[in-house]
């Protein structure tokens, strides 16, 4: 390794868009049967990928090979789970397993050792059950058949892995690597998330598909967001502006009835 | 003698246009077009201009005059119609008083149209302030906010007229203050004021609004000053000026003729070797580079070499324009950084690699740059903005109401966190006024109860007058003394009414709870 290799470009930040969720699908009797645990409902997928999807597959991301930069992804599963902790060493960084119930994964990626950086851990909600609308009188978790009929459920959540002042090297091997960006529009279902409930009807479909447009459209819900509020702040200081006159009024009339 | 374009042709020996059919429908065009001959060209030349340059024959067409002005107000212009005209009363849709004024208007418009004025009459945004804002902002120890106040009044009511204001300006017991004064003080609290407030749009337009809100006081005075030296000098001043400026003109004439003869003489004794700064040579930072590198390489005319300097040719070459080296910065002011604290401080160059996913900014020399600082990798969504603890529930629950996720984003991309990050300190800041608002309700209350108390005890006679007053700004001073009575009864009885501001403070609102309460008292 060349001397200036090690050397941090400083005032760089680079960052690689990634996923990870889950997606699950119901198990059909025919497949329960010949499972070892008879009590499974479900067959589910927890993985890492790179957040745009290829145009023709019918999984959720997963354009690029992430490896040029994952060394490895250990994915800990519920402790009743056989071997919980399952590393997995090379692409896809996936784990399929079959399962009745609903619980947090722990995921966390080791980069490959050019980048000098330590591993990332963070958590994900294992989905099996479909998304209801709160609030719609649906149940919570549907009947089996009612889930199955209406397909492999999905949670995926977006972000960015962020490198700050990178060695020259890792650079050198993130730039050779331009992730495919996000579709600018929408194409296929829209990946449900719970901070945007709205889209839960768009999300039905198909196997959904991360967009630019979504960006776009959480970041116009953010301005209008902004917007109600600092026209609610405007009239809140006109108000309060009006109480402090008039308290101070109040106060110069209660010191002058005290003297008198 | 009449040339057509085909004469051209044939006089130059230019080939027939391919005509695509027979000749004679390629005629036929060139005819009407002929016959369109716009006015005041020559024929001949525009046979000249041949069929195909229509761009040119507009350009040579009379120009048009503009159309004689329609006052007749009928469809057609008639001079002979003199246009009839009315008094009419219109409406003024600026007014807030509703006040009906005539004027002359013609005959046959709609009465029923808005003044067409009235979209002039602009009103400036007011800016307001909360006394929170004031302590932690717009603090100055040449201002009191009584004073400061007192000027936002004046700027209002003059709608920003600062000679009016500064005319009108008679602060009780506080000193001088020139018209920059007063300028400096009010463009710099509102400027303040809109940095540290929550801002919808984008930064440009936020800057925008900065820009034109700048005020500079010491150039101000500065100006004036030129200004008004300028306008002193005597007619003796004048006249020497313009001598002397005369005299100067002459002088630089002089010495620019010199030094062109000079070059002129070097040019002739040394060609282009004579390295002289004003020649073409070195308008060109190539031509002057070689120039450089040749004149090295000989190392002659030494003994000729004018004192002339050669550097300029050469600063040429080097000042090109040349790609700036990005710097690095490892505090990278995108994570979150509130739009207050950024224009705070110079922003920071940032330069976004869409393709790589790169964001480089420039970096502070200053920065140590040790290990130590080093922002280990992360997701992106860690760096998500949270209320302040004591905040929080609040702030979810107003964020709630909007449909926004405290916590979590969709798509946490860098423009979305900055912007989550601007919406949660908007949304604190409303939290904090809605809590001083409750605090000062509660004041008021306390306060309305002790001079309640008070006065039950002092205002015996008890002979209010019951007719309707509305209470407003200027006379609850005047009337508080003998209105006391019925202002104690309404705030102990009705102390819900009060949300509505001192609007509702009216004597007539007192008469559901007034009433019995009084007789009470009364006895």
């Amino acid at each position: 390794m060349a001397s200036n290799d090690r050397v941090r470009v400083r005032g760089v930040t680079i960052h690689r868009p990634v996923i990870y969720g889950n997606t699950a699908w119901v198990l059909t009797p025919k497949e329960r049967e010949a499972l070892p645990s008879s009590d499974h409902t479900h067959r589910w997928t927890v993985a890492v990928r790179s957040a745009a999807s290829s145009p023709d597959s019918d999984i959720v991301g997963g354009a690029d090979d992430l490896s040029y930069f994952i060394k490895r992804v250990t994915f800990k599963l519920h402790d009743t789970y056989p071997n919980p902790n399952r590393n997995v060493d090379k692409p896809p960084f996936e784990v399929s397993e079959t399962g009745w119930g609903e619980f947090e994964i722990t995921i966390r990626i080791n980069f490959v050792t050019e980048s000098g950086e330590k591993a990332v851990t963070f958590y994900h909600h294992l989905k099996l059950h479909p998304w209801t609308a709160s609030g719609s009188g649906e149940p919570e978790i549907p009947s089996l058949e009612a889930a199955a009929k209406a397909g492999p459920v999905h949670s995926w959540q977006y972000d960015e892995i962020v490198f700050n002042d990178p060695y020259q090297i890792f650079l050198n091997i993130l730039t050779a690597h331009p992730p495919t960006p996000l579709p600018k529009h929408k194409r296929r279902p829209i990946p449900f998330h719970t901070a945007n409930p709205a889209s839960l009807e768009a999300s039905k479909g198909g196997t959904p598909e991360f967009t630019q447009e979504m960006e776009r459209e959480e970041a116009e819900r953010l301005e209008k967001a902004l917007k109600t509020i600092v026209e609610d702040t405007h009239k809140w200081r006109n108000k309060l502006i009006e109480k402090e006159n008039e308290s101070n009024r109040l106060k110069k009339e209660l010191e002058a009835a005290l003297q008198s | 003698m009449a040339a057509s374009a085909a004469d051209v042709r044939s006089i130059l020996a230019i080939p027939e246009p391919p005509a695509a059919g027979s000749s004679q429908p390629a005629k036929k065009p060139q005819g009407t077009e002929r016959a369109k001959k716009p006015e005041g060209i020559p024929r001949e030349l525009y046979a000249l201009i041949g069929p195909h340059v229509p761009t040119l024959t507009a350009q040579f067409t009379k120009p048009r005059l503009k159309q004689k002005p329609n006052l007749a107000g009928g469809g057609r212009v008639k001079w002979h119609v003199p246009p009839t005209w009315e008094w009419r009363p219109f409406k003024n849709g600026a007014r807030s008083d509703g006040l009906r004024l005539s004027h002359w208007t013609k005959a046959g418009t709609d009465p029923e149209t808005d003044y067409q004025f009235a979209k002039y009459n602009i009103q400036g945004t007011p800016y307001v302030y909360t006394h929170e804002e004031y302590t932690r902002l717009l603090d100055d120890s040449s201002w009191t906010k009584e004073e400061t106040d007192y000027l936002f009044n004046l700027v209002r009511e003059y709608d920003g007229r600062f000679y009016v204001v500064h005319d009108r300006y008679e602060y009780p017991n506080g000193p001088q203050r020139s018209l920059e004064d007063l300028k400096e003080r009010y463009f710099g609290v509102c400027r303040r004021l809109i940095r540290n407030r929550p801002w919808i749009g984008d930064e440009a337009s936020k800057k925008a609004l900065l820009d034109s809100l700048t005020f500079d006081k010491d150039r101000e005075v500065a100006r004036k000053d030129y200004v008004a030296s300028l306008e002193h000098r005597t007619p003796e001043q004048i006249t020497e000026e313009d001598a002397l400026y005369l005299e100067l003109e002459k002088l630089k004439e002089n010495e620019r003729r010199f030094r062109k003869d000079r070059d002129e003489l070097l040019r002739t004794l040394c060609g282009i070797e004579s390295g002289l700064p004003d020649i073409q040579v070195d308008e060109d930072g190539l031509a002057g580079a070689t120039f450089d590198t040749k004149k090295k390489k000989k190392g002659v005319a030494g003994s000729v070499e004018p004192q002339t300097p050669v550097t300029p040719s050469a600063n040429t070459v080097i000042a090109l324009p040349q790609p700036q080296p990005k710097k690095t910065s490892a505090k990278s002011a995108a994570y979150g950084a509130s739009p207050a604290t950024h224009l705070l401080h110079l922003e920071p160059t940032i330069v976004v690699d869409a393709l790589h996913c790169i964001v480089r900014t420039e970096v502070e020399q200053t920065s140590s740059s040790t290990k130590a600082a080093h922002v280990p990798v992360h997701l992106r969504s860690y760096k998500i903005a949270q209320p302040k603890a004591a905040l929080a529930p609040r702030v979810t629950q107003v964020l709630s109401e909007l449909g926004i996720s405290h916590s979590r984003l969709v798509m946490p991309t860098r423009d979305n966190l900055t912007k989550f990050a601007a919406l949660i300190d908007a949304a604190q800041q409303l939290v904090e006024i809605k809590k001083a608002v409750d605090k000062h309700d509660q004041d008021i209350q306390t306060t309305k109860a002790r001079l309640a108390a008070l006065r039950g005890e002092t205002v015996e006679d008890g002979d209010v007058p019951q007719t309707p007053m509305d209470v407003d700004e200027g006379a609850v001073d005047a009337e508080g003394e003998v209105d006391g009575r019925a202002q104690s009864v309404v705030s102990t009885r009705s102390v819900r009414s009060r949300k509505q501001g001192r609007r509702s403070m009216s004597v007539s609102s007192v008469d559901t709870t007034g009433g019995p309460n009084k007789r009470q008292k009364q006895r």
